[in-house]
This record gives C-alpha cells, structure tokens and sequence, in this order.
C-alpha cells in the first residue's frame, strides 16, 4: 500500500488523517473490497503513530462499514467498503468546498468569481503531472 | 480494581535532596493501557519522579503505589514487575551485554531470551561486547533490549532517546511501537522530545516548578483550535511551564 503520511501540525488530530489516508486508498483502488488491511502493530510502525491513535482509526473506519475486523484474521475491505469510502471522500470534499464558498462569499466574491478560482485551482493541480497520476491526499510516494 | 485503573498513583509526593525540595507535593494517576508522556526541561525534575517511583530514593511525603505496590517497601517486587530504563545505561561495565542480560533475566519470570536477541541485533548491537565500551546510544539501546524482552505491564522509560542519532532514535521509536501494539501495555515516558512525544503519547503531564500538571489528552493539546499546532504545541508548553499545562488541563484533562 502506499505510505500514508501523518502531519501533526495540521488541524486534524491523527487518528482522522489516517482514516482519511485509508479511505483515500479504498477509494482509490489500492485497497479493493476483500483486501487485507495492516495490522494495528504494522501500520502504527509505518506511520509512526501510538498502536491506540491507529486502533481508533480502525474503529471508526469500522463503524462506517468500510472495513470489518475479524477475529484472529485481521481487518479486511467490506464488499461495498470502495463504494463507501467514495462517497465519505466525495463528501469530505463537499464539506471543505462549501466552507470555502461561504467564506469567499462572506468576503464579497460573486459566483463567478468564485467559478474561477476553482476553475483555476483545478487546472493547478491538474497542471504538474500526467492526468492518471494525479495528486492525491497526503502521499508522498 | 485501582491499580488496574491507574497503575501508577501517587499523591502529595515530595522529594528532595539536602535543603531544597525537587518535587513538591506531586499528584498523578497514570491511565492504563496507554502511553503517558512526562514533558519537562533538563533539571525539572523528570529522573528524580522516576526513580522514586522505582524505589530508588528516598521521599519526605506522600503515596506511592505501583502496581498496587509500594516502591519503598516492596522494591525488588516493583523491579519484577517494571520495565525501567534510567537516563543512562547503568549495567555492569565490565560484563558482556549478554551476560548482563542473563544476569537480569533471571530476576524474572517472563523473560524472553529469544526477543531480546532479536530486539539486540535489530538495533544492530553486538551481545559479546563489554557494556563499558558501548556509546551511550548504543548503551540505551541495550537497555531496552532488555527492558521489552522483560514483557512488563509497566514500562518507565526516562528519556530513552537521549543520545541517539536520528536513525537510531527512529529504531527505538519502531521498536517501542512494536512492543505497545502486541498486547496493552502502560507506558510513562519521559522526554523533551517533542516531536516524538507528539506521536507517540495517548496523554500528557509536565513537570515545571516541582509540580506535575494533570493527565492530559494529546490530541486536544496537538489540535487546539487556536495556537501552535503539534510538536509547535508541546513546545510552547515545555516553554511556559507547568502554569499553561494546569490552565489547559481544567478545559481538556483526563479523568
């Protein structure tokens, strides 16, 4: 799986940064449903995180049927764990976007001024690398 | 039952040497299970609270349990039972690391031989080599080596990153990780490492001023809504002492 990156100076707490950095996998296709997910003990020496922040991650990923744990044999993708974790990103998405808005909005921008800077921001990201390969999230790799 | 709610209780705890008091009147439930981070400046304090916890000095107040034990009493039971590492490596310098390690563990009764070979030669450590000849990096390393392969409950690391180089300081850090997430295991560590105490402590509570704040949360610390975010955090309160901690421990404290 690719590296998940933790930034402690961002205003997420930890826990949520990797629950987004799994849901991004999922949803990416890297994870597909029936695939295995790491174990608590391997994936907190890979992000370098307390086993309790990524255990709490798990759970929560849990809760929202992405994921579900097995007894003995590990944490595996549910069947429509991609669907889901498409939709939770799509709509992480909305949410900063719509706070955006508002606050672009709140500053006198008209729509269409704020069309243009997301037009604007779109070709931005889209600008330095191939289209398939564009980026995602917080990886670094 | 208390000692499995807070396997460290202390109350009302003072200590000191000669006329001045280092720790005065200190206070501390340690939550099970998780890993606490004891923040504090060189000279506050930090070695001084861990070896009383450990027995190994003695206090002019207060309670002590450790396990349900008390430390001053019942020392060689709270060493059965505790993984310590002090602030530097204290096993005999003439002996081989291995014969050491064989000397320790057999004071104990879930002593893995195989893990601390392997945890050794992880950290890339030589077991025939005299202890006395070991840096101080590589000194540590040993150390908690020795330490995991005890299997405690409890572990008291007293900055166990102090003197290692970067690389090493991040095959402590996986290793320490490893040990937390094979089975529950409670862990006060103390540092000044705050980019390192950001990541791997569930609470906190710093010593400044003879005095220890409250537990507590991380993660309200590292992602207040206003001011310095993550090690930033920790920093500015490694800075302003244990009066910001005790302020932001009443809006965010652990119970």
């Amino acid at each position: 799986m690719l590296p998940i990156v933790i930034d402690l100076s961002r205003a997420e707490p930890a826990w949520q940064q990797l629950l987004q950095g799994v849901l991004d996998r999922i949803a990416g296709g890297h994870l597909a449903a029936g695939a295995k997910l790491p174990s608590v003990r391997a994936m907190a020496q890979a992000v370098r995180l307390n086993p309790n922040t990524v255990a709490r991650a798990y759970r929560e990923l849990e809760v929202l049927g992405v994921v579900q744990g097995l007894p003995g044999r590990g944490v595996f993708v549910t069947p429509e764990g991609p669907q889901l974790a498409t939709e939770q990103r799509g709509g992480v998405l909305a949410e900063s976007l719509r706070a955006a808005v508002v606050a672009a909005a709140a500053g006198g921008l008209d729509s269409q001024e704020i069309q243009r800077v997301v037009d604007a921001a779109l070709r931005g990201a889209a600008a330095p690398t191939a289209p398939a390969a564009a980026p995602e999230g917080n990886e670094t790799a | 039952m208390t000692d499995q709610d807070h396997p460290v209780e202390v109350q009302g705890l003072v200590v000191g040497y000669g006329k001045a008091n280092v720790l005065r009147g200190v206070d501390l439930q340690l939550p099970a299970n998780k890993t606490t981070v004891l923040l504090g400046r060189n000279g506050s304090g930090k070695t001084t609270l861990l070896r009383t916890l450990m027995g190994l000095l003695a206090t002019r107040a207060g309670a002590i349990k450790i396990l349900g034990l008390d430390p001053r009493r019942e020392r060689s039971r709270v060493a059965e039972q505790v993984g310590y590492v002090p602030d530097r490596p204290d096993l005999w310098p003439s002996m081989r690391v291995a014969a050491a390690a064989r000397l320790i563990g057999a004071h104990h009764t879930r002593w893995a031989q195989g893990r601390f070979e392997e945890v050794l030669a992880r950290f890339g450590v030589e077991p025939r080599q005299r202890v006395g000849s070991l840096s101080k990096g590589q000194g540590m390393k040993a150390m908690i080596a020795i330490a995991l392969a005890i299997d405690p409950p409890l572990l008291l690391l007293d900055e166990p990153f102090g003197g290692l180089d970067p690389v090493a300081r991040d095959e402590v850090l996986d290793e320490m990780i490893g040990a937390l997430g094979e089975r529950p295991r409670t862990l006060l560590l103390s540092t000044h490492e705050t980019g390192i105490a950001a990541r791997i402590g569930d609470h906190l509570v710093v010593l400044a001023d003879g005095r220890l704040s409250p537990v507590q949360s991380m993660e309200a610390i590292l992602h207040a809504p206003e001011g310095p975010r993550g090690a930033d955090a920790l920093g500015a309160l490694l800075m302003a002492g244990v009066e910001l901690g005790v302020e932001s421990a009443a809006e965010g404290g652990v119970q």
